[in-house]
């Protein structure tokens, strides 16, 4: 219960925050405008539009989670609100846990609402509703729940900035899985153990890009609810991992 | 918190970490599934497009870069749209256009100074496009491409025929990019298109008919559909024309002018034009002058009469009496001469090249090109019986290296890619062709085909100003064994 009230507090928190207001506005209008970009590719205006769509919503939601997540602990250590929390029964994990919630419930509002619209457009735009592209963006909260996670776990000891650039740059590594992947089988032992330690130890943003699929309707993949599943399994496990090594840190940090 | 809950806590991430190992391995799979194609996000990315794919936007990159390529074309800035197409089809290898277009540029758009294209990056061309046939196997698109790249530009109308096919067993794309729509009729009529000028005539009509059957089919359904109505109407002509044709050449000459005021069709099984006056003399000059073609051409001529059913277009044969005289009159500056006794429209194909040129074959796509090759190609059309021009290959150095000791000059004639009425008088294959000097027979095709074709190998020396004696001429055995041969290793 404390977790939870922490955690609407949080989100009440964020929802007042006028620049992710203004990222929201922004994305929702972008997505808005698709159908007037389509004339760009005209075989395949169908393409330009799915794949603005996902994209804006992929770099709008990297931006408001990363934006949130730095910045949830250290501005309660800034402005000393959280000794205040602290003092009252409330245990450093229920205060951690209740602020990757918030977090994570800010993020899925504005997904939600991009995602919505994105729907929207694309079924006015094709007469139709696609309930695949619904899979792309459950991927993409996924993937920022991911991230969510890693930016409360570096919050927990670095500032916002130092947070912002380690959040950021773990995503664009993590994003490289085809080029891990590949590597994995070079020929140099070397890069072979390095490889392989980025490809199943930093967590792997790259799993969650399913516009591949979703914009080439071509592109066949074996199993592509399993695929989902796994993604969503494989968010949960690796967000647990960070949230425990977050609350490690957290409990021994002296505030 | 308790040292002991902290320390099961530590104890709680290592399970939960190989937890998500094992998931990764399991996820790898479906990953490079939907990945087929894409290449790694850092390879041939220049730094401006390298951040977006990193953050797994590749396909809207790809849509920027092609907007920007789009510029460069306008702009006639065509170097500036290779790499972008590389990049694109990397990003996302599902964009049919971009390979397309990437393709056409690199086949058609590089010229020298006279607009003669740059024909040693046809092979880059092709490879672009199977790749891109490869990443879309399931999609028409490109494989046409490819049966009309090998049919319009290069003329290898075997390969037209196996793309063409290829296309015809695949999907044209919906609006949402699914293969689901037949294939355009346009595929099986360049097919049949491609299987005439192989001399492959009945199936190129099983074809005009396979064609014509589904068109009719389309339209009994499909009443108010006029468009189709169109192709249909197409389909017919096409079809009745092959086999006029046909029956022209190789039965009983048609004289084109009166089948064009009679026009009552063919009968579809035999060929026959179903009216006789199209095929039969009408006077005795018409018999008097195809028996004096036959005794100039030192043929026993078969028996005629008016009334009767003309000999086929193709006997006797015409003596083409070909010649063509080289000489470079300035350092890399050809001047060529020739008499072909073909009528005018006919084009003689003049082909330079190092003696150890030979089409590459690649295995990957890429824009490096052996910059020391030569291979220039010209066609000079025919007019009164001559032919001839001027090429000046000094201005174009890149294109025109002249590196070799050795080249070969060559002039030829090839009858399956000339035009409908040439061939109605020497048929598909050249069967109707005599030349005392120059005749070749290709009898690794079949049905085989007749050439007119001469071959000169000449030295570095001579391209940099010299005459080319007669005895520089090879034979067209010698010539086709030597390009039988692998070239040199590189």
């Amino acid at each position: 219960m404390v977790t939870l009230a922490i955690a609407k507090q949080t989100l009440e928190d964020m929802l007042r925050r006028k620049i992710l207001l203004v990222l929201l506005i922004i994305a929702v209008g972008m997505i808005a405008l698709g159908p007037s970009v389509g004339f760009l590719s005209p075989r395949e205006s169908s393409a330009v539009l799915r794949s603005l769509g996902l994209a804006v919503i992929l770099l709008a939601g990297l931006l408001i989670t990363i934006l949130s997540g730095i910045q949830v602990i250290p501005t309660e250590i800034e402005r000393r609100t959280i000794y205040t929390v602290l003092s009252k029964p409330v245990q450093r994990y229920e205060f951690v846990l209740g602020k990757f919630l918030g977090g994570i419930f800010t993020v899925f509002v504005m997904i939600a609402a991009m995602g919505l619209v994105f729907l929207l457009v694309l079924a006015w735009q094709e007469k139709r509703f696609d309930p695949e592209m619904l899979k792309g963006v459950v991927l993409t909260f996924f993937q920022m729940t991911l991230l969510g996670a890693l930016a409360i776990f570096f919050s927990t000891f670095a500032t916002p900035v130092v947070n912002f650039f380690l959040s950021f740059g773990l995503f664009i590594v993590g994003n490289l899985s085809s080029v891990t992947d590949s590597l994995i089988s070079n020929k140099n032992p070397a890069t072979r153990i390095m490889a392989s330690a980025v490809h199943y130890i930093i967590p792997n943003f790259g799993n969650f890009n399913l516009q591949n699929k979703l914009i080439h309707p071509s592109v066949e993949i074996s199993n592509a609810n399993v695929f989902i599943v796994q993604n969503i399994v494989y968010a949960v496990i690796y967000s647990a991992v960070l949230l425990l090594l977050a609350i490690l840190v957290f409990d021994k940090r002296e505030v | 918190m308790k040292a002991s809950t902290r320390r099961n806590l530590g104890l709680a991430v290592i399970p939960l970490l190989i937890a998500t190992m094992f998931l990764q391995a399991a996820i790898d799979p479906s990953v490079r599934e939907i990945n087929k194609g894409q290449k790694t996000a850092f390879q041939g990315l220049s730094g401006e497009f390298v951040l977006g794919p990193l953050l797994g936007l590749q396909q809207a990159v790809a849509g920027l870069l092609w907007v920007r390529a789009d510029e460069f074309f306008h702009s006639g800035d065509y170097d500036a749209i290779l790499p972008i197409v590389r990049m694109v089809t990397w990003l996302d290898p599902h964009q049919l256009d971009v390979y397309i277009t990437g393709a056409w540029h690199l086949a058609y758009n590089f010229t020298d100074s006279s607009e003669r294209s740059d024909r040693r990056y046809i092979p880059a061309s092709q490879r672009l496009l199977e790749e891109g046939d490869a990443n879309n196997p399931e999609i028409y698109d490109i494989a046409f491409e490819l049966g009309w790249q090998n049919s319009d530009k290069i003329k290898d109308f075997a390969r037209a025929e196996y793309w063409y096919r290829k296309a015809s067993t695949r999907h044209g794309a919906d609006e949402r990019g699914q293969a689901k729509a037949p294939v355009p009729m346009f595929v099986w009529h360049q097919l049949a298109h491609s299987l005439a000028r192989l001399g492959r005539l009945e199936e190129s009509v099983d074809i005009w008919k396979k064609a014509l059957a589904m068109s009719e089919d389309f339209v009994k359904k499909n009443p108010t559909d006029f468009s189709r109505r169109n192709v249909r109407g197409s389909e017919v002509h096409n079809l009745e024309l092959t086999q006029k044709r046909i029956f022209s050449r190789y039965k009983h000459e048609l004289d084109w002018e009166v089948d064009a005021k009679v026009g009552k069709g063919v009968n579809r099984e035999t060929g026959e034009p179903l009216s006789r006056d199209t095929f039969v003399f009408v006077t005795g000059s018409e018999v008097s002058q195809k028996q004096s073609a036959y005794a100039k051409a030192g043929l026993s001529a078969p028996a005629m009469a008016v009334g009767a059913p003309r000999p086929p277009a193709i006997e006797p044969t015409w003596n083409t009496a070909f010649d063509a005289r080289p000489l470079f009159t300035a350092p890399k500056v050809l001047e060529v001469k020739g008499r072909f006794n073909v009528g005018d429209g006919a084009r003689v194909t003049v082909r330079l090249h190092d003696d150890s040129y030979r089409t590459a074959q690649l295995k990957e796509f890429t824009f490096d090109i052996n910059q020391d090759q030569t291979l220039m190609l010209d066609q000079h059309s025919v007019r009164a019986g001559t032919f001839g021009r001027k090429i000046d290959m000094s201005k174009d150095p890149k294109m025109y290296s002249f590196k070799s000791n050795i080249y070969y000059l060559v002039f030829e004639f090839n009858p399956r890619a000339t035009s409908p009425f040439i061939q109605d008088r020497f048929g598909w294959s050249g069967e109707g062709m005599a030349d005392p000097k120059y005749l070749w027979t290709d009898s690794s095709l079949q049905p085989e085909v007749r050439w007119i074709r001469k071959v000169y190998r000449i030295t570095r020396e001579q391209v940099f100003g010299g005459s080319i004696p007669e005895s520089a001429v090879v034979s067209n055995e010698e010539y086709a064994r030597v390009m039988a041969e692998p070239g040199p290793a590189k």
